[in-house]
């Protein structure tokens, strides 16, 4: 705006429109148009096309058909439902525990972060390798005395062991980037609103829930949103502990399009994937919006 | 618009500092492949097979292996688009009649012949057989493989008495099994269920012809019955980690598993890092034989190759008998030509070798070969066994119930892509369970 003021001033008898704001956004809208929004018009094309013509359901219904979809959907659902949560609880205490600047909160700050840098395929070998029947944690537990024999912990015959194995390993990976877009919104908010509450002899548990919390709110959509999104595209992971017994979405749109070489119905997991994360958003976005008289922080 | 000259002058610039820079490149040759895609053989492939290849000839390899589905896809599109990269691209047997399908490769019977000149080499003769398809060489045979049991010596002490391993039948192996489980309280039989584990090829090559005879036909038989029951029984003294496993060595070499099965090339780590501590053994036999599937890799040029005559120069180089032990040295693939076979190996190939040579040899030895001729609906062929197992023996369904609702998807595969039965079924066209 400010160019186009300053064009405007130096040229008043003939206004013009100024294209370069329009200019520099073109390479923003050709990347977002080629790289993201023709391979989804792509995915939804191949979901519904009939290779004989016109529009079909057939592929949707034979991934609703399929064994793994219900146990998919399902084990999608509980892992986000698990894991979001504790992430972002978490996330939150570290981020506070940071901005408090305790004495070495730089070098704490980094150890954090450190799984942001670690891919999550490898974070799942990282992590086969201590709940493994050789691994590490039954290692310790033998050294200590704790158990005579390894116990196998990854196995469907204990579920919960097997769930939470893979929840921890979640929760491990993706905590950093809560604590992240946390971390940036508390620093944007003025210290001047705890010391006003501190004046009015607020304790830090109230700071905390009637000041920092609302005024957190933006940072806390962005990382519900960001964190849900990507728990809906959770796969290596899953699949470095559990193999498929523990199917999960994204997973299955890859063994549909890899192992079985069916595009269409990986594209029909792809969708699903896609329409989830759209309700989620939506839901988010809704549910979390500024209320009238909060401020964005 | 002093912007936009600018740019013109910047891409203007920059393709002729492009093109001065490209002085008589080296030539290259692209193969793609979707076998020795496990990043050792990767690393194999690239730093001594091919590397040898470069040395000898000046000419640069670009090697792209990929899992399945994108390499059919890249190569298919390439098809399609009638211009391609790839000069020369080597895969399973059973993939090829995708390729002719789609008139994606070209006949290789002439490059054959010239191979055959040279008389430095020859080649099994069932292989080039089998290379032949719908009035075409489409392959010039390159690598073999099979699956075999591999077990920790001191599992032996629990072999079933007054039976003999090298003639293991599969009452053997779960009473085996059995007798690990209760000396030591645990679970020390393996097969590689995780998701590219290749558990399926033993459903539907081993088990299936062992116990039925058939892989398709009689998919529901009584008999077939029998063996899903037996494989229940069978997945109960089988560790139940099994399902994240995709290559045994591992669980081998750490002791989770003592007697598993898996492709020779998913051994072959174990007993090469430690060839005293294993043997090989033939896969077990059931009441119809003992079966077992013979994979076959070829090597062709796509009709689109850039430089189809640096793509025959390594096709002659992949093949020589001393490329040949190289590659078994390598990945444990197995030659395609006698020359190269009558190299004695030793250490763990040398385990290697004796389990295949008995497992091969044995009397009651039934061959099945991988399904040809389901063109692009290959993948679904291996999911519809794994499928079965899941139901059967992991969620418990009744056997008849899960075994007619798997046979009509069997059906429907079958019927919608006319594909005829591969051995030991009789080569019936469309291919249907009873």
């Amino acid at each position: 705006m400010a160019v186009a003021d300053a064009d405007l001033s130096a040229a008043p008898a003939r206004p013009r429109v100024d294209w370069t704001p329009y200019l520099l956004v073109v390479p923003v809208v050709l990347f977002l148009a080629v790289f993201f929004l023709y391979p989804m018009a792509q995915a939804i094309w191949l979901a519904v096309d009939d290779p004989a013509g016109g529009l079909t359901p057939a592929h949707l219904r034979r991934m609703a058909a399929d064994l793994y979809f219900r146990p998919a959907l399902r084990f999608t659902l509980v892992i986000t439902a698990l894991a979001v949560p504790l992430q972002v609880a978490l996330g939150l205490a570290i981020a506070l525990l940071v901005h408090a600047r305790f004495r070495g909160h730089g070098a704490f700050l980094y150890l954090t972060a450190l799984p942001l840098g670690i891919s999550d395929l490898a974070a799942g070998l990282i992590w086969l390798s201590i709940f493994t029947e050789r691994g590490y944690l039954n290692a310790l537990l033998q050294t200590l005395g704790v158990i005579a024999h390894p116990v196998v912990f990854l196995t469907l015959e204990r579920p919960g062991w097997l769930l939470a194995a893979i929840v921890a390993a979640e929760v491990w990976r993706a905590t950093a980037i809560v604590m992240v877009i946390l971390l940036a919104g508390l620093q944007l908010i003025p210290r001047d609103y705890a010391e006003t509450a501190a004046v009015f002899g607020a304790g830090p548990w109230q700071t905390l829930r009637h000041v920092i919390l609302p005024l957190l709110r933006p940072s806390l959509q962005t990382a519900l949103i960001i964190r849900t999104i990507l728990a809906f595209q959770l796969f290596a992971t899953v699949v470095a502990l559990a193999g498929r017994q523990v199917p999960v979405l994204a997973g299955e749109a890859y063994f549909w399009y890899a192992l079985y070489r069916s595009p269409q119905v990986a594209s029909a997991y792809a969708v699903l994937i896609l329409l989830l994360s759209g309700a989620v958003t939506w839901v988010y976005l809704r549910g979390l919006a500024p209320r009238a008289g909060e401020g964005r922080a | 618009m002093r912007i936009l000259s600018a740019c013109v002058v910047l891409v203007v610039a920059s393709l002729g500092a492009a093109g001065a820079g490209v002085s008589a490149p080296a030539p290259e040759v692209v193969f793609t492949s979707n076998q020795l895609t496990p990043i050792q053989e990767q690393e194999w492939a690239r730093n001594t097979l091919l590397a040898r290849f470069t040395q000898e000839t000046g000419i640069r390899v670009q090697f792209v292996t990929e899992s399945e589905g994108p390499y059919v896809d890249r190569l298919l599109a390439e098809a399609r688009a009638g211009r391609g990269t790839i000069d020369v691209t080597g895969t399973l047997h059973g993939i090829f009649p995708v390729f002719i399908a789609n008139n994606a490769i070209r006949d290789m019977a002439e490059v054959q012949r010239r191979l055959d000149a040279r008389g430095d080499r020859t080649f099994f003769p069932d292989l080039l057989r089998v290379a032949r398809m719908e009035g075409i060489q489409a392959f010039v045979p390159w690598m073999q493989a099979t699956y075999l049991i591999a077990a920790r010596k001191e599992a032996l002490r629990h072999f079933p008495a007054g039976r003999d391993p090298m003639r293991m039948t599969y009452d053997d192996l779960l009473q085996w099994g059995e007798n690990i489980r209760q000396a030591t309280g645990q679970r020390r039989v393996g097969f590689p269920v995780g998701p590219r584990g290749l558990y399926g090829r033993f459903l539907h090559g081993y088990a299936y012809p062992s116990f039925t005879g058939s892989q398709v036909k009689r998919f529901r038989s009584p008999e077939a019955v029998e063996m899903w029951r037996y494989l229940r029984r069978l997945w109960g003294v089988t560790h139940p980690s099994s399902f994240v496993y995709e290559f045994m060595s591992e669980p081998l070499l750490l002791g989770e598993v003592w007697v598993a099965w898996d492709h020779t090339a998913r051994l072959i780590p174990a007993l090469r890092e430690r060839p005293d501590d294993f043997v090989v053994l033939p896969s077990p036999a059931g009441p119809r034989g003992r079966s077992f599937i013979s994979v076959i890799v070829g090597l062709a040029i796509p009709r689109t190759a850039d430089n189809p005559d640096l793509g025959e120069r390594l096709i002659e180089y992949l093949t020589r008998p001393d490329t040949q032990v190289l590659t078994l040295q390598g990945v444990a693939f197995f030659p395609v030509s006698p020359e190269a076979a009558r190299a004695t190996p030793t250490g763990g190939l040398k385990v290697v070798a004796d389990g295949v040579a008995a497992q091969a040899g044995a009397r009651d030895a039934r061959t099945a070969l991988l399904p040809v001729g389901l063109g692009a609906r290959t993948g679904e062929f291996v999911p519809i066994y794994v499928d079965t197992f899941r139901r059967i023996a992991i969620q418990g369904e009744d056997i008849p119930r899960v075994l007619n609702e798997q046979a009509a998807k069997l059906a429907e595969l079958y019927r919608a892509t006319n594909a005829p039965c591969t051995p030991p079924d009789p080569p019936e066209r469309p291919c249907v369970p009873d």
